[in-house]
């Protein structure tokens, strides 16, 4: 009796050790994803109910305070220009030539209809300073081995409560989330694939966003490029280069 | 001896000229009040009716699912063949494209940075089409408080409390940030060509008025609409009627399995307006029924007036050697034609201030006290029905002959023999 | 004067239907106007009092950030008042939300109130009964449009003060059936100390609706808006409907008026020989024109008193049973189901009032021709 308690108790620790601390992964998961500053270029595939729409864009963020982006295409958007410092944001059009300020609810609005927030684009603090993780198991996804992560922010304000996450075993790169609400409400899911060697690091150049409480397919985001820790000059960051 | 008769009331005023004024003042009364009393008793109805829910609305079915969320992303596309098609097919109906929009208005500073921002309630409509009376159906002149309609492209109206809050004045630029039909981001400079306060707080706050071709520049919408009204060239709503146009043209989409298909709703089935609708119905029924009965009474009086008055002739006549009952037969004749000549001239009067007041209305909000303008209410307006026409005529006509015949009854009680004594000068 | 109104009452009387028949519009006339007044004044006094029951309480206080009209001040517009200073006070949070009934994405705005109230007439006291983790009520018309009934179950998405999400089903505690689209229209009430827990936004407020007891103080930070503020626009409305119909009225009056001024006219002529024996008796003309324009003026009195046997009873009647009126919804006016008129002393003696004194009017500008009569002519019958 003594003894398969015994036995269960090492197996179970056994089983523990299996999994490999929670942190590291998550850690590792940012040194992929988080870096200084970062330009990329991406396009959006906004599945609508009538229609496909993509919309490219070109990013320029410095850490988590700062973001500039420039829309590319299509032709209605080419040339707005957006710039968030911390909690404010201030949008450019060149068909009016007008720099408006819009107070920082703005942020939690749809990306030009999509099933993204600006906050679900912008946010990019650090998985591993936001959440406390725990490892619940492993799966395959596509023949990877991934480690299934239970995530609850530490936090007061992170905009999503809890988040599952499906991470690449060998390359740290999540493949699949799910993110929850506070009550444990999935709200919506996420969906990475064409995982890149880029610089050094394993990048997912797909990812589809779905919102499971809407009707329809979701959201594509696919970066073309992206370019990690590139010096970006301080201007850049300024309400001068909206009108550029 | 119409002719004969015809020549005397021409020529003899005092018998003809005061009954005729009193049947057309009368005639007058009856068919104003009657136009009058429908009016009033719509004026709720047309209100929805101008704003809203059109005599008719065509939306497609999506955006009529979602209708209160403004849902220009369900909004219907290629309606300009849509248009066209419909004023074939109904021509006896005038049809509009509106589309409603949110958003946010901004207002720059001078260095163009913003100063002040609201929410935007906005409507578009046909503003610049030569022919269009939009801007009337929605009586947006007169609620202006400052400056004027819309003329070109890039002007707006913007509510007047947005306006004096931000401090801005005709010609000021304000910036639309929004989102297009398709979820883009959009933005549209306009300059504010007038300000406007329609007496509902929600509406004179984030109000903005644009036509409907900046619009659908603005929300992507080329050829798209949110809703397409239609309005019976009448102004008058017909239920029958709509409920006919409304069938035969949700017949061409009963196969089609688009979501995004035109189904049009007459104005009965929106807004849970059929109550009200029967309601103002029956109730202008019973009153004018009660009018008309009141009116009676006035000309059957002057109709006896009539016959009374010409004690002295027919005394003479009968002296003379007229039969009675021709005597008789030619009062009547005449009361008929002066009755028709009254009511005549009455029904054309009573129509023509009917059609004024139904056109122009009449502008309450300088006898209200505070005189803020209700958005349609404070212009009274009547309300032309074909009903109209024999009203007045009806009643005029015969309670006119009536009161003759009951009158002219004594030329058969005279007797000759007691004539003389009558006429005794 | 007093041989004047024997003479005339004898007058009219003798005139047999025809007076009837005059008597029966002026009446008819003075009806109405009561009648109109009297529904108008009706509704107005319900309007006000669905307002003030379901809504506007004894007034608002409301956050100084808060603008009613602008659903961005949402996020902003609360504090909090320190409890000592709340007496008399209902709190309301008010946050934006969005609920997703049967795959479609509706934005509201889900309402805390405390459940005990009982300032305001929604039955917040559902949501004490309920058992369910999440009780809410919802007017008919929400109910309408976001098709619910009650029982069901519905998701609901909000974030709280950090703006993380939340979401968690609803349970439709009650469907409310109240005049006032504004409580109801895209609106969700749920106990506040529910709606504080879920937004973590403790103890705060977007508004007060005050009871009758309540006494204005200052209060930095937010404003008071009485009952008389918040009804402007029903005001407005009813001042609005008041002209109008008078509109009809006197349209109405004219015509009742053309009849007495005809049957003055009628009755002047018939009885010339009349008024040449009057003055040859020794009356002045100017008794005369007295005697006529109170023979006219009788009429109103008549009317006056014909109305009252058919009036005070119908007017009783239908101020007790009430008038039912079809929904108006969507006309954007409160409108009850059944309006029950209000007829005020003011309104009864005003009315009596206009009706007796343009009677006299009509009936002396007939009468005046008297005046300038030849009394032979009269006598003789020969004046056309």
């Amino acid at each position: 009796m003594k003894f398969t308690f015994i036995l269960l108790l090492i197996l179970g620790f056994l089983l523990q050790a299996n999994y490999p601390d929670p942190i590291s992964v998550l850690t590792k998961v940012d040194a992929n994803m988080t870096s200084g500053t970062r330009i990329s270029e991406s396009t959006m595939v906004i599945h609508g109910k009538r229609n496909d729409r993509e919309v490219t864009s070109k990013g320029y963020t410095q850490g988590n305070e700062k973001a500039f982006t420039e829309y590319l295409s299509p032709e209605r958007e080419k040339g707005t220009k957006m710039l968030k410092l911390e909690n404010r944001l201030w949008i450019y059009s060149p068909s009016t030539d007008r720099t408006i300020q819009l107070s920082g609810h703005m942020l939690r609005q749809s990306v030009m209809g999509s099933d993204l927030s600006y906050e679900d684009v912008m946010d990019t603090r650090k998985l591993a300073e936001v959440y406390n993780a725990k490892v619940t198991g492993e799966e395959t996804i596509d023949g990877r081995k991934v480690w299934v992560l239970n995530l609850v922010a530490k936090v007061e304000d992170a905009t999503y409560d809890k988040r599952k996450q499906w991470i690449d075993q060998e390359r740290f790169v999540v493949l699949k989330e799910e993110l929850f609400a506070k009550s444990g409400q999935l709200l919506k899911k996420l969906v990475s694939s064409d995982v890149a060697r880029i610089e050094n690091r394993w990048y997912p150049k797909k990812t589809n966003y779905k919102d499971v409480l809407k009707d329809g397919k979701g959201t594509d985001f696919i970066v073309s490029s992206i370019q990690f820790d590139a010096v970006i000059p301080d201007y850049v960051f300024s309400k001068a280069s909206l009108k550029e | 001896m119409i002719k004969f008769l015809f020549k005397g009331i021409l020529r003899d005023k005092s018998r003809s000229l005061s009954p005729i004024i009193v049947i057309t003042i009368g005639v007058v009364l009856t068919v104003m009040l009657s136009g009058l009393l429908k009016g009033m008793l719509t004026d709720m109805i047309d209100q929805n009716a101008w704003f809203e829910t059109g005599h008719v609305k065509v939306m497609s079915r999506e955006y009529a699912k979602n209708k209160d969320q403004l849902p220009n992303d369900l909004a219907l596309l290629g309606v300009d063949t849509l248009m066209q098609s419909l004023q074939k097919e109904f021509p006896f109906m005038n049809w509009v494209k509106r589309i409603r929009f949110g958003g946010l208005i901004d207002v720059p500073d001078a260095q163009g940075n913003s100063k002040g921002q609201g929410p935007a309630s906005g409507m578009a409509i046909d503003l610049f089409s030569p022919h269009s009376v939009e801007a009337r159906r929605l009586n947006i002149a007169k609620s202006l408080v400052t400056g004027s309609v819309p003329s070109k492209k890039g002007e707006s109206i913007i509510g007047n409390e947005f306006a004096e809050k931000l401090h801005l004045k005709l010609g000021d630029e304000i910036t639309y940030i929004g989102s297009t039909m398709n979820g883009e981001m959009s933005f549209k400079n306009f300059r504010v060509s007038g300000t406007i306060r329609f007496g509902v707080a929600a509406m004179d706050k984030g109000a903005v008025i644009i036509d409907i071709t900046d619009a659908q520049e603005m929300l992507d919408m080329s050829d798209g609409a949110g809703e397409l009204l239609g309005f019976f060239n009448s102004g008058i709503y017909n239920d029958k009627k709509a409920q006919l146009v409304t069938e035969e043209f949700n017949e061409h989409y009963v196969q089609s399995d688009d979501n995004f298909a035109p189904i049009m709703f007459r104005l009965k089935e929106q807004n849970n307006l059929s109550g009200y609708l029967d309601f103002v119905n029956s109730m202008s029924t019973i009153l004018v029924s009660i009018f008309v009965f009141a009116m009676s009474i006035v000309l059957w009086n002057t109709g006896l007036l009539g016959g009374l008055r010409r004690y002295y002739e027919f005394g003479i006549r009968l002296a003379l050697g007229e039969s009675k009952g021709h005597i008789y037969r030619s009062l009547i004749l005449e009361a008929i034609l002066i009755g028709t000549i009254g009511s005549i001239i009455g029904s054309v009067i009573g129509l023509a201030g009917t059609w004024y007041m139904q056109v122009h209305g009449l502008d309450l909000s300088g006898f209200l006290k505070n005189a803020t303008s209700m958005m349609m209410p404070s212009i009274l307006r009547s309300q032309l029905s074909p009903e109209l026409i024999y009203i007045g005529f009806i009643p005029g006509l015969l309670a006119m002959v009536l009161g003759n015949m009951l009158s002219g009854i004594g030329i058969y009680k005279r007797e000759t023999a007691t004539l003389f004594k009558e006429l005794e000068v | 004067m007093k041989l004047a109104f024997q003479l005339a009452y004898r007058n009219l009387i003798g005139a047999g239907l025809r007076t009837w028949l005059n008597v029966g519009v002026l009446a008819f006339t003075y009806l109405l106007i009561i009648f109109y007044n009297g529904m108008i004044d009706g509704w107005n006094q319900e309007a006000r009092r669905d307002g003030i029951a379901w809504e506007y309480g004894y007034g608002q206080l409301l956050n100084q950030k808060f603008d009613p009209y602008d659903p961005f001040t949402l996020q902003d517009g609360h504090g909090i008042l320190p409890i000592e200073k709340t007496e008399n006070l209902v709190p309301v949070l008010i946050q934006q939300a969005t609920l997703y009934p049967q795959g479609r994405m509706i934005s509201v705005l889900v309402k805390g109130i405390e459940p005990n109230q009982v300032v305001v007439k929604i039955p917040t006291k559902l949501l004490n009964e309920s058992g369910a983790k999440i009780p809410a009520i919802i007017g008919k018309r929400m109910a309408a449009s976001a098709n619910l009934k009650e029982g069901d179950e519905v998701l609901l998405r909000w974030r709280d003060k950090n703006g993380t999400f939340d979401a968690g089903n609803i349970t439709i505690a009650g469907i409310f059936d109240s005049q006032v689209p504004t409580i109801d229209n895209g609106q969700i009430w749920v106990s506040i100390k529910k709606l504080w827990t879920m937004t973590e936004l403790s103890q705060e407020a977007t508004l007060f609706i005050a009871n009758k007891d309540y006494v204005y103080k200052q209060r930095s930070g937010w404003f008071f808006k009485s009952q008389d503020d918040l009804l402007k626009n029903l005001n407005d409305i009813i001042s609005m409907k008041k002209v109008s119909g008078s509109f009809m009225y006197l349209l109405l009056l004219a015509i009742a008026m053309l009849a007495i001024f005809d049957t003055q006219v009628l009755s002047i002529f018939r009885r010339q020989r009349e008024i040449g024996t009057y003055v040859s008796l020794g009356m002045t003309r100017l008794q005369v024109v007295q005697l006529f324009t109170v023979e006219g003026s009788m009429y109103s009195l008549f009317a006056t008193f014909v109305g009252s046997i058919v009036g005070i009873p119908l007017f009783i009647y239908i101020a007790k049973t009430g008038i039912g009126l079809p929904s108006m919804e969507g006309t954007g006016v409160p409108i009850a189901d059944k309006i029950y008129p209000v007829y005020g002393l003011g309104l009864i003696i005003g009315t009596l009032a206009l009706v007796v004194i343009s009677a006299t009017i009509v009936s002396f500008l007939p009468a005046r021709k008297i005046s300038k009569m030849n009394p032979v002519d009269a006598l003789k019958g020969k004046i056309q």
